[in-house]
């Protein structure tokens, strides 16, 4: 086992750290958080996400990619979250646990930090993308650290995608691949 | 198995792999050593951990070719998230992912290491010859100006305008075309590299090599014959597929400052300097947005360089100052740089053929380290300290001025609250920036020192013949044993390097 600690780099214990940093969680409870968060629904095929954590991630690709929101041209073209799942699944268990943490954080961000009555996949896009945004900028490294992390993996995997290299003008690889042009 | 690369995914391993030289990692230290050593007679085993990937195999999707041609796919970190440790892995190693960049072993740093490492053995004199085998060995030859692209004209301009030194660094391209996806290996071969130079040499000499084997542990390293216990990868080189066991009677480490330290760690081999004083280099891009179109991902990404800022001789640190190189790269990259998201990020990918790249190249000093944790996993730390974060915002400050000399509309240096410069007053937001963990994205791209080449076991992991300390017949000949920063681009230093302690050795 070789790899490098997760970008993500939220062990449990610094999980429950941020969870709990704010103090909101403490008048909460375990069980108005998950109240809040609400049923996920059911995603076929994950492999290490569960479909909370699969909304989550959904969610912030959606708030950082508008294009990919609901009616958006490339909404159901990409589906950046499965791709984050299927990158885990080949990731060493404490890897897979840092990322299903961060995500769980990034979850219940908005209730702890900003003590509002949403969770962060139910939130509108513009306010998912403030929120996260603060994780960026904020006073916490393990918050920047799952920030950067998280918004690095998204953007290296949609501008990759050929339906988006239009909009920047990108023509494309010059020489095609073994497997034939993209 | 001779003449052959032998892809130990599909196959298992041949009965009889023991060698009396077994040889970790193909980069250019460790083809290039198991080249020498081949010629020289001996019976060499070269092992890689990454797959041969020439041709159209090399597909230029970022996300594809992160995935299987770099270390931990290209997610590799520093322990806080500041740092991006960029590393290759494939057969001829970081060669096949670098930009082509050859800058040779300068008699500086050579003296530096002789008065402030106390190391034998370096002397201009004796390196003066490697050297210029090792340009030789790269074919090297310097673009001439129709291969500049706008990008690195456009830097060389703002350098020029505001006085700075600059220069057209050499390359080991042989038929380039300006693919411009350098980053990615280059689908067309056109890089003299040590896939196609140091391997096939070592195979012609006799060198068995194979491909998608991991090296975890080496046992008996203070015995006449070291066991090395290896797996097998599959062809994506994530899981392993079976263990399996070879002997050597030596080992040569060349698996980068990185991993040659963490197998010696794994394998609780060497003294206590092993995984220490590494140096990241770290590299700072600043990125520009032009009224005009730019395409800096086009042609060749990397040529011109201001030197101004460079010392080449620091009394106590040796190759210090810092360096501005313009770069380039495919979308996956850029955009995963860029320091805005949704709507405003979109808007400025959509000025993707409009912006122009550099990054600041920073030698450093060696207080990092990489170690083994409980569960096996790798940590690399490393502090940003304030000697460096002043240099980097100086850095910063001088990029900035160079591009708005060439005419940029826009400055950014990447921060949670990016820094948007315009002109000259607004410098000031640099200064602002603290460099916390996790907020400006560092990368590097040269990673040095964790086994560093010392006159005594006190000072160091290794002899400077590279023989590590505490045990019989393991070497690292890579750049894991340089004491300072050995230059900007270290394809040529590892080249010159390692051919020298191969040369010993044999």
């Amino acid at each position: 086992m070789t790899a490098s600690p997760s970008r993500f780099g939220l062990s449990r214990r610094g999980a429950l750290k941020a969870l709990f940093a704010a103090g909101g969680a403490a008048a909460l409870g375990a069980g108005g958080l998950s109240a809040l968060r609400g049923t996920a629904p059911e995603v076929a095929g994950l492999l290490v996400l569960s479909a909370h954590g699969y909304r989550t991630m959904n969610a912030l690709a959606g708030a950082c990619f508008p294009e990919l929101q609901a009616g958006g041209p490339l909404q159901g073209r990409l589906d950046l979250a499965r791709d984050f799942d299927r990158f885990l699944a080949t990731e060493p268990a404490a890897a897979q646990d840092e990322a299903r943490h961060a995500l769980t954080a990034l979850e219940y961000g908005p209730v702890l930090f900003e003590r509002r009555a949403v969770t962060f996949s139910r939130l509108a896009p513009a306010d998912a993308l403030a929120h996260f945004d603060g994780w960026a900028a904020s006073g916490s490294a393990l918050r920047r650290q799952v920030a950067s992390g998280l918004a690095r993996f998204l953007a290296m995997l949609f501008y990759d995608c050929p339906a988006v290299w239009p909009g920047i003008g990108y023509e494309g690889p010059l020489v095609p691949g073994a497997g034939g042009a993209p | 198995m001779s003449g052959e690369v032998l892809d130990l995914s599909r196959q298992p391993p041949p009965p009889f792999l023991d060698a009396e030289i077994c040889v970790v990692g193909s980069g250019p230290a460790g083809a290039t050593a198991a080249w020498e050593l081949a010629l020289a007679g001996h019976d060499v085993l070269l092992l890689e951990e990454g797959p041969d990937r020439t041709g159209r195999l090399l597909t230029q999707r970022d996300a594809e070719m992160y995935g299987q041609l770099y270390a931990d796919r290209g997610a590799r970190a520093t322990a806080d998230g500041t740092v991006s440790v960029m590393q290759g892995r494939a057969l001829g190693g970081g060669s096949v992912i670098n930009m082509c960049d050859v800058v040779a072993l300068e008699d500086d740093v050579l003296l530096h290491w002789s008065r402030a490492d106390g190391l034998s053995g370096f002397s201009p004199r004796e390196v003066a010859p490697l050297r210029e085998l090792a340009r030789a060995d790269l074919s090297a030859n310097r673009p001439d100006e129709a291969q500049l692209n706008r990008n690195n004209r456009l830097l060389r301009a703002g350098a020029g305008a505001l006085g700075w030194r600059g220069e057209v660094m050499e390359h080991n391209r042989g038929g380039c075309a300006g693919v411009g996806a350098c980053l990615l290996g280059c689908p067309l071969d056109a890089k003299r590299n040590a896939r196609f130079v140091a391997i096939p040499g070592a195979l012609e000499a006799g060198a068995r090599v194979a491909v998608r084997v991991r090296v975890e542990r080496i046992d008996g390293g203070s015995s006449d014959v070291k066991t090395l216990r290896c797996v097998r990868l599959d062809a994506e080189g994530r899981s392993a597929i079976a263990p399996f066991s070879l002997r050597a009677r030596t080992v040569v480490l060349a698996a980068s400052a990185i991993g040659s330290a963490a197998l010696l760690l794994r394998s609780g081999l060497g003294n206590a300097h092993v995984g220490r004083h590494l140096m990241l280099q770290p590299q700072l891009p600043v990125t520009a947005r032009f009224d005009d179109d730019v395409r800096f991902f086009r042609g060749i990404p990397q040529t011109f360089a201001v030197t101004e800022f460079e010392q080449r001789a620091h009394p106590q640190h040796g190759w210090w100052g810092f360096r501005i190189e313009a770069v380039g790269g495919t979308p996956g990259i850029v955009g995963s740089l860029l320091p805005v998201r949704g709507p405003e990020g979109r808007a400025l990918m959509a000025e993707y053929p409009r912006l122009a790249s550099c990054l600041v190249l920073f030698p450093d000093e060696p207080t990092g380290s990489v170690s083994v944790r409980a569960d096996g996993r790798l940590a690399i730390d490393y502090p940003v300290g304030a000697e460096l974060v002043a240099r980097l915002r100086e850095g910063a400050k001088a990029a900035a001025r160079a591009w708005l000399a060439a005419g940029a509309r826009e400055v950014l240096v990447p921060s949670p609250r990016p820094c948007r410069v315009t002109r000259e007053s607004e410098l000031e937001c640099i200064d602002a920036l603290d460099f916390a963990p996790a907020t400006v994205p560092l990368i590097s791209a040269h990673q040095q020192g964790t086994v560093r080449f010392a006159a005594s076991e006190a000072s160091g992991g290794a002899a400077p013949d590279g023989r590590v300390y505490g045990t019989r017949d393991i070497y690292v000949l890579d750049s894991s044993g340089f004491p300072s920063s050995a230059g900007s681009h270290l394809m040529t230093p590892i080249i010159t390097v390692s051919r020298l302690l191969a040369r010993a050795l044999a």
